[in-house]
């Protein structure tokens, strides 16, 4: 198996982060970010570089891996879907845009299309609630959801 | 020193105690999973909770410095149902296992439901489902369901084996307690995480299945696996022999000792007691019928070994005889056997110690290179006048024509070249042994000894610590401890004193090795006591002032 | 015109920038600060504008900020909380958006008072865009020296170092948020020790969420006794209530602290929707008991709601009205407890799971008699004896939503029996 490592932009960019903490420990989140940017998702091998770059026991890697919601542990699909589930978004009809985007894409919470385009996930309230109901597509928020909305925009996805 | 007053009853204790730590000093024991006096303080299983006064809510007991003048209550109605709710909680998603978990009869949930919960459950849902039945490193089966995640383990293996093989993954009630995934808990102290664990999450898998626990005694004792002496108990079937298959030592645990072993034992030491109940253990005397041997009674062997060794004695002289003993031997085994051959037969060659088979096998923690537990013994008692390979050369060169030796393989440690022409040159070979090895089998006569576990006695450990081991089980078949078959080689040849108990022999070895002086059992009480120097060290301190 | 501090910066073009900042005043107060007044002035008239914490504990800032040991030779941290997570609050991303620099002025004013010299903004990792947008506006700082070595020409040092969260509501509980930041699991902290006294990287700390710091400009510069005086007596000045749920207007109200609850809904944010009745309010983020319709005069600041057996926590209010099912939403909310409990102590790690559970079971149909007295049971035993406020924060909505709406609980767990009388289902019931 060829040893895993970073770009030398990576690496520079890892050693930015450095320089912000006291402590190498607390890099942690924010080189997961970059190491899911670089390799694709957080692999077992990654974990263990990971482990080696902070100065870790993988286990440690591996225990904020599962413990947080974001970081991507499997391929993750080019669009990423997490529509808000949470109280507000309820009180105002989620139930059936999630129902109705889990059609459209045809995939339940937390699975990935074959082709790996999308990715769908029921997730917690996302702090937007006046936009209710509302979802996350990769880095954007998009509210006032309804189901025609929602057909348009995944036909626009590029 | 603050003062506390816990469910009425006032004490002083040094600043720094806890809640809890006071609550022990004072008698009460207020439960808990996660707490655990060698490890960190978590206070994550909520259990410990109790009311302290001006104090809002319930406060863990395990975390919570003692103040001066705190007033505890650990059992009002509020403690006691909030107590309760805990038990019911942890219940929540607990596998019913009991009646194929080994855990059952000594496990925490079990217990304190019975003191403190009762309850009936009001739980109608679905459990949470994980792993079960992992095999998780050489010695540690871990089931993922019965874990109430209290993170004893993980804390033993960050703080105490340093090896962070465990971890807790996910988050909420899909927690999980697992190793690091495609390692194994295979450090050399991983079974102490069985011990440390409350329920049967982690359990032993020598242990899986043998009996249970309940049928088990306990018997205080010490390790004999290495020169760190960690104190152990031994647990024993005696109730259900019938069903144990012959395995009547089941398994040894850790005893506390905060002088030596703390809480903890090696894995080495903790699984090398299967040579007790071992098809090799010798059971009876024997001797030599050429290639055969019969068994014979202990009256015949010992009246003719002793004949034997008069005969050789006084045609080639009592330098002629050569004693191999062994710091395996107990401080009481080596004393009667100096005493008898040495007083008795004039014997004046005596070698004990070999080197250690694997080198360098020690570690900063627990485990010593040599893995003898009674080294310190010989060297105190002053046994060794010569080496075994000096004693092997001297059988050669027909100047020594008797061995007795106890308890070696020597196969181990010489090679043929060296042994063989030994033994054909020596006249007479007594060995005197737990287990049947093949050098055994060279010998004229073969007795059974007794195990550490089958005999009362003393062994002293690296520091000069003497420490008592007990009988937990009686010697298996005809075996005897060493001292008592030395004892009774003193029928033969005039003696001192009758010996009818080890504190007896101890008494003796009070008597006459100054670093011993003024010790007896009662002083050794559990925990045992170090004694002084032995002269040979003395004199060469002396020397280099 | 009522006062307004924060919420003008929302309706400006280009708000979150630093030219527009400074054309509306931004960074006067902070240079005068830093030439004249001493880090005691700041601490001295933060507590005397009665600000409190405004991510939902309520502590007074002022005081959070004297208990940093003077005579520390350690470094000390400031760490703001932009981890929003509290369904029903969006405030703090309002602010992010346009108030950027005014938050920026708000660190550098706490940092000066606690003697700082670098800050960590925490954000939640979902807030991707408000996160970039910090990293450019605090860049942008840099390059004019307002960041770094020797700001604004003084020489005084502060760097701040933005820092995403990775999906964890639990991480806005400031302990929790203090081993994330360390790089470890968001497993909260026993307390004591205090993040004052020993923080991030065993450092004396102050944690403080990013809307109590965006006021803290205003109060230095326009005087603690004008910004106590915009609130009520002990809550002082305005501060930003986010309004979701079943109203005509949902978005963020910038109002005294102190507004009744029935201005709130009915004269702000538009009032309900055409033909609906009012069921129920959320006062303070889910975490906070729930109201009925005859409790809603009462005053939204902390010691009123406090006084009535609810909270005003993160001031996120959320309306509900008569065709909201009521079980459901106690689902919908125990489900969101359940999603982010950490699982480090028992109570919540099993407590919130189980209830869920019976939750979801009594909307599939198949409530029997006895769970209502479990969830209350299962409410009353993890509030109190949890390492951390999460455990209370599920529990509330449990005994409230029980207390107040059980009719509708129970009849949920009943049914009609052959002759039409309403029965109690039990377990029996199931075959």
């Amino acid at each position: 198996m060829s040893e895993l490592a970073f770009s030398p932009e990576a690496q520079r960019q890892f050693e930015e982060i450095l320089s912000r903490y006291p402590e190498k420990r607390a890099a942690m989140l924010p080189t997961l970010y970059l190491a899911e940017k670089e390799f694709g998702h957080i692999s077992p091998e990654v974990e263990v570089y990971v482990g080696k770059l902070l100065e870790v026991h993988p286990v440690k890697v591996r225990e904020v891996l599962t413990f947080y919601t974001l970081f991507a542990s499997k391929p993750r699909g080019k669009f990423h879907f997490q529509i808000c589930r949470g109280i507000a978004c309820d009180l105002r009809g989620c139930t059936k845009v999630i129902e109705h985007l889990s059609d459209k894409l045809n995939l339940k919470s937390e699975e990935t299309s074959a082709d790996l385009r999308y990715t769908f996930t029921e997730v917690e309230c996302l702090g937007a609630c006046e936009t209710a109901p509302m979802m996350q597509v990769n880095e954007d928020y998009h509210g006032y959801l309804t189901p025609d909305k929602i057909d348009k925009m995944v036909k626009n996805l590029k | 020193m603050l003062t506390i007053t816990i469910d009425g009853n006032e004490i002083q204790v040094e600043k720094g105690t806890t809640v809890i730590q006071a609550a022990e000093q004072s008698g009460i024991e207020i439960p808990r999973y996660c707490y655990h006096p060698g490890l960190s303080i978590v206070g994550v299983c909520r259990i410990c909770l109790v009311e302290i006064e001006r104090m809002p809510k319930l406060q863990v007991a395990c975390y919570t410095p003692v103040t001066d003048g705190m007033v505890v209550h650990t059992n009002t109605p509020k403690v006691l149902r909030e107590r309760q709710a805990v038990l019911e909680f942890l219940l929540v998603n607990h596998p019913l296992d009991c009646p194929v978990c080994d855990q059952a009869g000594e496990c925490w949930l079990q217990n304190f439901y019975m003191q403190h919960g009762l309850h009936d459950s009001q739980m109608l849902e679905n459990k949470v489902k994980k792993h079960k039945a992992q095999q998780i490193g050489p010695n540690v089966m871990l089931d993922s369901e019965r874990c109430i995640l209290c993170s004893r383990c993980v804390r033993f293996c960050d703080e105490i084996s340093q090896t962070h093989e465990l971890g807790i993954f996910n988050r909420g009630d899909h927690a999980e307690l697992l190793p690091y995934p495609g390692t194994q808990l295979d450090n050399k102290y991983s079974a102490n995480t069985i011990d440390i664990c409350p329920v049967g999450a982690l359990t032993d898998r020598d242990f899986r299945f043998r009996t249970r626990v309940w049928y088990l005694s306990e018997t205080k004792s010490v390790c004999p696996g290495c020169s760190q002496g960690c104190n152990i108990y031994v647990h024993h079937n005696d109730k259900r022999d019938y069903k144990a298959d012959g395995i009547r030592v089941s398994r040894l645990k850790p005893r506390y000792n905060p002088e030596v072993n703390q809480w903890w034992m090696c894995d080495a030491g903790r699984y090398g007691f299967t040579w007790i109940d071992a098809p090799s253990r010798v059971q009876q005397p024997r001797r030599r019928r050429s290639e055969e041997f019969e068994e014979v009674a202990w009256e015949d062997a010992t009246a003719e070994i002793v004949a034997k060794l008069h005969t050789i004695s006084a045609t080639h002289g009592p330098e002629s005889i050569g004693v191999i003993l062994s710091p395996q031997m107990t401080n009481e085994d080596l004393f009667m056997a100096k005493h008898v051959f040495q007083d008795g037969f004039g014997v004046q060659q005596f070698a004990c110690n070999l080197p250690p088979l694997s080198p360098g096998d020690e570690d900063d923690f627990l485990i010593k290179a040599d893995k003898n537990p009674n080294t310190a013994g010989v060297d105190l008692l002053a046994i060794e006048t010569c080496s075994v390979a000096e004693l092997l050369d001297d059988a050669r060169n027909k100047m020594i024509r008797v061995l007795y030796v106890c308890y070696h393989d020597l196969e181990q440690n010489f090679a043929d070249t060296e042994l063989l022409p030994a033994l054909k040159e020596l006249e007479f070979v007594v060995f005197q042994g737990t287990n049947e090895h093949s050098f055994a089998r060279k010998a004229d006569y073969i007795l059974p000894s007794a195990a550490f576990a089958e005999k009362d006695g003393t062994f002293t450990n690296h520091a000069h610590r003497v420490q008592r081991i007990h009988r937990a089980v009686n010697p298996l078949g005809q075996a005897r401890p060493d001292w008592m078959i030395f004892r009774s080689f003193a029928r033969y040849v005039a003696l001192s004193s009758p010996f009818f108990d080890t504190a007896d022999v101890f008494a003796a070895i009070s008597e006459s090795v100054p670093a011993f002086r003024n010790l007896n059992y009662e002083k050794l009480g559990d925990f045992g006591a170090t004694v002084g120097r032995s002269e040979s060290v003395l004199a060469t301190e002396a020397s280099v002032v | 015109m009522a006062e307004k501090i924060i919420s003008p910066f929302f309706k400006i073009k280009d708000s979150h920038t630093i030219d527009v900042y400074e054309q509306h005043g931004g960074y006067e107060v902070i240079q005068d600060v830093l030439r004249t007044k001493t880090p005691q002035d700041v601490v001295d008239a933060v507590l005397k504008s009665n600000l409190r914490g405004l991510g939902g504990a309520g502590f007074p800032a002022g005081r959070k900020w004297s208990f940093i040991p003077k005579d520390s030779p350690k470094p000390k941290y400031l760490v703001v909380n932009a981890d929003e997570s509290e369904p029903g609050t969006f405030k703090d991303r309002y602010i992010m958006d346009n108030y950027t620099h005014g938050l920026f002025e708000g660190i550098m004013l706490a940092a000066y008072a606690i003697g700082c010299h670098k800050a960590f903004i925490y954000i939640r990792g979902e807030y991707i865009r408000q996160a970039e947008n910090l990293v450019d506006q605090r860049d942008a700082a840099r390059a004019r020296g307002y960041l770094g070595k020797g700001i604004f020409g003084t020489d005084y040092d502060l760097d701040i170092v933005v820092h995403r969260g990775a999906g964890a509501y639990i991480c806005g509980e400031e302990t929790a948020l203090l081993e994330s930041l360390e790089g470890k699991k968001g497993w909260p902290r026993m307390k004591p020790p205090f993040p004052a006294i020993e923080g991030a990287f065993k450092c004396p700390t102050i944690v403080n969420n990013v809307e109590t710091l965006a006021y803290v400009p205003s109060i230095m510069k326009k005087g603690p006794e004008w910004f106590a005086n915009l609130g009520s007596e002990r809550n002082g000045g305005l501060r930003l209530y986010s309004v979701s749920g079943l109203v005509k207007n949902p978005g963020v109200y910038e109002l005294p602290l102190g507004t009744p609850l029935r201005d709130i809904i009915y004269e702000h944010a538009g009032g309900l929707l055409d033909g609906r009745k009012l069921k129920a309010v959320i006062p303070g983020g889910s975490s906070s008991p729930i109201l009925t319709p005859d409790e809603i005069d009462v005053k939204m600041d902390y010691d009123s709601l406090a006084a009535i057996g609810s909270m005003l926590g993160s001031a996120g209010i959320i309306v509900m009205d008569d065709t909201v099912d009521i079980v459901r939403s106690l689902y919908v909310v125990t489900r969101f407890y359940h999603h982010e409990s950490c699982g480090q102590c028992t109570p919540c790690r099993e407590g919130t799971g189980w209830a869920e559970k019976i939750l979801k079971r009594i909307l599939d149909g198949e409530g029997v008699a006895q769970d209502i007295t479990t969830l209350e049971s299962i409410g009353n035993h993890i509030i109190g004896n949890t390492i951390c406020p999460l455990g209370d924060a599920a529990s509330m909505p449990l005994q409230s939503y029980l207390k107040k709406f059980r009719h509708e609980f129970e009849a949920r767990v009943a049914s009609k029996n052959g002759t039409g009388q309403v029965v109690e289902k039990t377990v029996a019931d199931w075959n």
